[in-house]
């Protein structure tokens, strides 16, 4: 039983670590908080399987929604496509 | 083809370093004595704080200093945000002027009154029962400051300020839950006891629901403190760049 639930936990963080590596590389600032935004999901999930949900609640509401939100508010002030 | 290079490299990096760690890792197997203190007596025993739930009591009670500091950072934060959009009075009233129509298709619009409705229950429930489920104030608060993040969303702005929930009257809303979680703090020098007390003098429970004595308290104070704090921010952020540019006179 604890195999599965680690082999689910590597997974999340293995999805985590692609997902923010793409939104750190990512030119089209839109696309990388989308990145953000599934990396936040996974980790949110391994948080949940480290039996911490108090911490999943916080992190879901903010990596996900706020987090997201605030970055978008700003890309809308600022130019969409990151300028080498 | 260059990013896949780089990615490639990073997983079988960490992946041979998550292999060679798995081997040499051994897992404690007795808990920590201060976590098994905390465990036996948030309910239980002669230092209660009448909750069940034990991360709700070290957040508020056993370490409720920490998190009354942590609160007063977050409020500079906000403090410094509304500083920094900071308008007088006509702008202010201009910075209101907008149509609110909602800019995305009717289904859309539907389900987002649906959602708004249902993440205020759940933000509700998850602030309001902190004291006996896994949740407290912070989380339900910014649970609940995605709501009106959903409707600046799929209306507008204006919407929102249409319909009562200006800047003003977040950033009142926002005070009176600071105001309260000061008095619940000091309330226990009342009966000369020290700050942030909270057994015996705040009741443990009412009608048979465990209270955790001042725990609901700062919970709903929290509650109401970060969500309207979020929300004055996003209404200052959401005003077009176009008025901002007006007000600080940038020609194009």
């Amino acid at each position: 039983m604890i195999e599965l639930h680690l082999t689910i936990l590597a997974i999340t963080a293995l999805i985590g670590l692609i997902a923010s590596y793409l939104a750190i590389t990512e030119k089209d600032l839109l696309k990388a908080v989308g990145y953000s935004a599934v990396q936040a999901i996974a980790y949110a999930i391994a948080f949940y399987l480290l039996m911490a949900p108090d911490i999943v609640l916080a992190y879901v509401a903010i990596a996900v929604g706020i987090y997201s939100a605030l970055l978008i508010f700003i890309i809308g002030k600022t130019e969409r496509y990151e300028v080498m | 083809m260059k990013r896949l290079t780089g990615l490639l490299t990073i997983l079988i990096i960490t992946l041979g370093v998550a292999i060679y760690l798995a081997q040499n890792i051994i897992p404690p197997e007795n808990l920590h004595p201060l976590g098994e203190y905390y465990l036996e007596n948030s309910y239980f025993g002669e230092h209660s704080a009448k909750s069940p739930e034990v991360v709700t009591s070290i957040l508020w009670d056993y370490r409720g200093v920490d998190t009354l500091f942590e609160t007063a950072v977050f409020f500079l934060a906000i403090i410094g945000s509304l500083t920094i959009f900071r308008l007088n009075r006509e702008q202010s009233e201009e910075a209101k002027q907008g149509e609110p129509k909602p800019q995305l298709p009717e289904p859309v619009v539907v389900v987002t009154k649906l959602t708004v409705a249902m993440i205020l229950a759940v933000s509700a429930s998850i602030a309001l029962h902190g004291q006996l489920t896994p949740g407290g104030g912070f989380q339900g608060g910014s649970a609940l400051a995605v709501a009106p993040l959903l409707v600046i969303a799929a209306y507008t702005k204006y919407a929102l300020e249409k319909n009562g929930l200006d800047k003003t009257r977040a950033i009142i809303i926002r005070s009176i839950g600071l105001l309260g979680i000061a008095l619940t703090a000091l309330t226990p020098l009342l009966v000369s006891g020290y700050i942030m007390q909270n057994q015996p003098i705040f009741p443990g429970e009412a009608l048979g629901v465990p209270l955790g004595g001042s725990l609901v308290l700062y919970n709903l104070f929290e509650y109401l403190a970060v969500g309207a704090g979020f929300t004055a921010v996003f209404l200052l952020l959401s005003i077009p760049e176009e008025k901002f540019k007006k007000f600080l006179g940038v020609r194009r």
